[in-house]
């Protein structure tokens, strides 16, 4: 049962080569709002360079990505993020010399505009937009469960509780579209089971639209209302979670097929 | 007293008292304490109470309370007993088997609960609770889907209550003054270190005139700071953070989690704290921990102090004057260790500080007063109240104190300890059985085993049915032997055996995985799992060490002879524990029977199968060796 919401983002013909080798062929798909979509395949199959495209990262060589009817396909990562894309990454990128809190503070960096003398001593009005942008950042910290971590460096924590942060601090940016890139890898049960909570909490609550790529085929069938699958960079399904499973192209990638 | 006095009554007179001058509580919520002034805090009470009212609580209903510790507990239990109901406390960590079973014989009409968490676990079971009327929540977090119309918001309830003032001005007021001393306030249910937990019931009476015993003996001021995180569902709690703070205005502090209270501690600086055995226990054990992991200078400079401290402590106690030099190295020691020591533990502010509801090692109170801590040890239960704690100067480690002014001891022919005064409680709820069974002649039994000293120190030695005797006759005491076991750094818990047909002590132990893995990584001993690492060889001989350490202290027929270093940690989920972390004997001794056999064999292995359930429902065996090691040689 399709909803029936306006399209955020859609990816038309996408098209991405590196050399001779080609990693996407003729991506379509369309995210509509409020909807968890997840991206699954095999490994190498253009699951992360969907994403790599849709922040910037990549310049396809064809076709064309609009979010919410403007045209991003050249713009830069930055002015992408401002315009309310937000991601994690597969290798958790944070400043791991900095807490938390800093951590997350940095993350709101494209919300501040400072005046530079009024920053510098931190009077008035600076002072004032400080504290919000410190309650929205607590708010996050409430909303995953971070406060025990607040002030701790991130180099000395352990895996799951990064991913986590990383998560925080792609939502600090407060998206309207947030892409996840395998946020369950390296996870242990419990700490999946946390984080596929938090997930669906972000979704309840903040009304985002969300891209999951994601290995764990359990945690995909169960919170995405919508499946892609690729194979060596094509789009070979698209479809509920209950299709997908019954797709014959989808377990030949997945399972191989008899000789 | 005044005889009329209830808590509810007590709030409004702090409140008329203070009014918007004082803070009430503070509360650490997105990273910044929130304050509460007892105005604020009597008008949260009064329009939840209204709230319930109006959701039709009448006297002589039960509200369940379970969560974990927030103003929002505070505000329900004192709302519920305005109208002249019944608050029953639950534990936040029980299975939704236990709070089934907490909800269905309490009968109760209203369940106040914390979070998404514990609101699941009362949604699976509520079909089976006819009574359940209403479920409020105050954490709305992860619940904005929830569409189940039993479900209501503390926010909302409080709503209500603004709307129903309007149309009965006045009425909560009627209903405070209403209220009686002898009304029941709670429900509190015995750990049930044996069977099934039953409900003490415990009067305003109960609760304020023992608390008021308490107050007196150490002067409480309305300045000081204490930090909430005791589970209110314990009867401590219920006498400290409730009644206490009615009585001397100190203000509560509520930890923003579980994980941070430590954290808070710190921030706050308490001057009054209430921890565990378990608590005390394991922040002696993480100081000893950090200290065997610390450079050579600072190992020597701790050890160093810690021998002056030490002494200078035993001198005080003996009353005797420490020489100057003494006096001069434990200042210094004062400065350069134990200062920066307890500013990391949070126990710098400390004016006292308070253990009690079960047995500990009198080296942890030692320990401790040390450090400069004024560390006092209490004795009571949920039936009792507190009937003894220590004073000022007058600390005794082996000793539970003197016994409170409005509490009588007496002993039994055997020695059990019987207690009667305003303490102890009206009787278990439905269950008049028991309630005949432990009074007796207005005394009640309290199980406990003990005497009073020359000082007029009670000494409480062990639970009746715990104290056992060898097959050649000798008394001993499991408890006695297993608080000085877990003094050990390496080891966590522990159950010492014995028994009539027994020639001999013997031992499980439970080593405890962080200190002995740290111990294990510094010697380069490889290790995958916590059932690895406890049957190395050398981690076996690390134990036999600690316990022949405990065993020269120990006369000879209750000595520890032969153990077993078990593959698994007791657990509160498995029921081995209870939720208060006490062991459940006889049901250990029951899942172990096999390895406790092998104790009492001549084997020196055996082999078990440990049961392991994998996530898509198959049950697998995991089998190990098992060793079992004698410490002491037999004499021939």
């Amino acid at each position: 049962m399709e909803k029936q919401l306006k399209t955020i983002l859609k990816l038309e013909d996408l098209n991405l080569s590196f050399g001779s080798l080609s990693a996407l062929l003729n991506v379509n798909f369309e995210v509509k709002q409020n909807q968890i979509l997840s991206i699954i395949g095999p490994n190498g199959a253009g699951k992360t360079c969907i994403l790599n495209c849709i922040n910037g990262f990549y310049r396809p060589n064809r076709g064309r990505i609009f979010f919410e009817e403007k045209d991003i396909t050249r713009l830069s990562s930055p002015k992408i993020a401002k315009l309310g894309i937000a991601r994690t990454f597969q290798n958790i990128q944070l400043f791991i010399g900095m807490t938390t809190v800093e951590n997350l503070m940095a993350a709101r960096h494209i919300h501040l505009k400072p005046s530079p003398l009024a920053a510098a001593i931190f009077f008035g009005w600076e002072r004032k937009k400080e504290i919000k942008h410190r309650r929205i950042v607590e708010e996050i910290i409430d909303f995953l469960d971070l406060e025990p971590y607040r002030k701790k460096v991130v180099g000395t924590l352990a895996y799951g509780l990064r991913k986590r942060i990383d998560l925080a601090r792609a939502l600090a940016l407060e998206p309207e579209l947030l892409l996840l890139d395998e946020p369950m890898a390296g996870m242990n049960t419990e700490e999946k089971e946390d984080m596929t909570r938090f997930i669906l909490d972000i979704y309840e609550l903040r009304k985002i639209s969300i891209i999951l790529v994601e290995h764990d085929m359990g945690v995909v069938m169960d919170i995405s209302e919508r499946i892609i699958v690729m194979d060596f960079g094509h789009k070979i399904a698209d479809g509920a979670p209950k299709e997908i499973k019954r797709n014959p192209k989808v377990l030949k990638a997945y399972l191989g097929e008899k000789d | 007293m005044n005889p009329d006095e209830t808590l509810p009554k007590l709030l409004r007179k702090r409140a008329e008292e203070y009014g918007n001058r004082k803070i009430a509580m503070r509360e650490k919520k997105l990273g910044i304490w929130e304050e509460y002034t007892w105005s604020e805090y009597y008008r949260k009470v009064k329009y939840f109470s209204l709230g319930l009212l109006s959701l039709g609580l009448k006297k002589g209903d039960n509200v369940a309370i379970l969560g974990e510790n927030k103003p929002e507990w505070f505000w329900a239990e004192l709302a519920a007993q305005a109208v002249g109901a019944i608050v029953v406390g639950i534990f936040t960590d029980c299975l939704p088997s236990e709070v089934m079973f907490y909800l269905s014989h309490s009968d109760s009409k209203i369940v106040v609960a914390y979070d998404q968490e514990q609101i699941d676990k009362i949604l699976e079971i509520k079909d089976s609770l006819p009574l359940l009327e209403k479920v409020i929540f105050w954490d709305p977090k992860g619940l904005w889907n929830y569409k189940d119309p039993i479900l209501m918001s503390f926010d909302n309830v409080l709503g209500l209550g603004e709307d129903y003032e309007k149309e009965n001005t006045g009425v909560y007021e009627k209903h405070v003054d209403r209220g009686n001393s002898d009304d029941i306030a709670v429900l509190c249910y015995t750990s049930g270190t044996t069977g099934e937990p039953k409900a003490a019931m415990l009067s305003h009476h109960n609760l304020i005139s023992n608390a008021r015993g308490w107050f007196d003996a150490d002067r409480f001021k309305d300045t000081e700071d204490y930090v909430s995180f005791v589970p209110p569902a314990w009867i401590t709690e219920q006498l400290l953070g409730i009644a206490c703070s009615l009585l001397s205005g100190f203000n509560v502090n509520f930890p923003e989690e579980p994980e941070t209270v430590q954290e808070n501690i710190c921030e706050i600086g308490s001057h009054i704290l209430f921890y565990g055995p378990r608590l005390w226990e394991n922040l002696n054990r993480m100081v000893q921990s950090k200290i065997m992991d610390s450079s050579f200078m600072r190992r020597f400079l701790y050890n160093l102090f810690l021998k002056v401290a030490y002494r200078i402590v035993e001198e005080g106690r003996n009353k005797t004057n420490a020489n100057l030099i003494w006096k001069i190295l434990n200042y210094l020691g004062y400065w350069i260790v134990f200062r920066p020591l307890r500013n990391k533990l949070g126990l710098l502010r400390v004016r006292v500080a308070y253990l009690g509801g079960a047995a500990i090692s009198p080296d942890v109170i030692k320990y401790f007063q040390a450090i400069g801590v004024n560390i006092k040890q209490l004795y009571g239960g949920s039936e009792q109240g507190i009937v003894s704690m220590h004073r000022d100067n007058q600390i005794k480690p082996h000793s539970s104190g003197t016994v409170m002014p409005q509490v009588e001891v007496h002993f039994s022919s055997e020695g059990e300890i019987m207690v009667r005064g305003v303490s102890v409680f009206k009787g278990y709820y439905k269950n008049e059985k028991a309630t005949k069974e432990k009074m007796k002649d207005g005394w009640f039994l309290t199980g406990d085993f003990g005497y009073i000293d020359d000082d007029g120190h009670l000494i409480v030695i062990d639970r009746m049915d715990d104290v056992s005797e060898l097959a050649d006759g000798q008394k001993f005491s499991p408890q006695y032997v297993e608080v000085r076991l877990r003094f050990s750094p390496f080891i966590k818990d522990c159950l010492v055996l014995g028994g009539p047909h027994r020639r001999f002590v013997g031992l499980l132990v439970n080593m405890d995985i962080q200190n002995v893995g740290l111990w294990a990584e510094k010697r380069h001993i490889n290790y995958t799992t916590f059932i690895d690492l406890s049957q190395k060889a050398q981690v076996i001989e690390l134990i036999k060490q600690e316990i022949i350490k405990v065993n020269q202290t120990l006369p000879e027929w209750n000595q520890v002879r032969r153990f077993i270093n078990l593959q698994k940690e007791f657990d509160a989920d498995e029921a081995e524990l209870t939720r208060t972390r006490k062991l459940r004997r006889t049901f250990v001794e029951e899942r172990f029977k096999d390895l406790i056999q092998a104790v009492y064999s001549d084997q020196d292995e055996i082999m078990v199968e440990t049961p392991i359930l994998y996530r898509d429902g198959r049950k697998g065996f995991v089998k190990t060796n098992i060793f079992i090691t004698n410490v002491w040689e037999k004499k021939s």
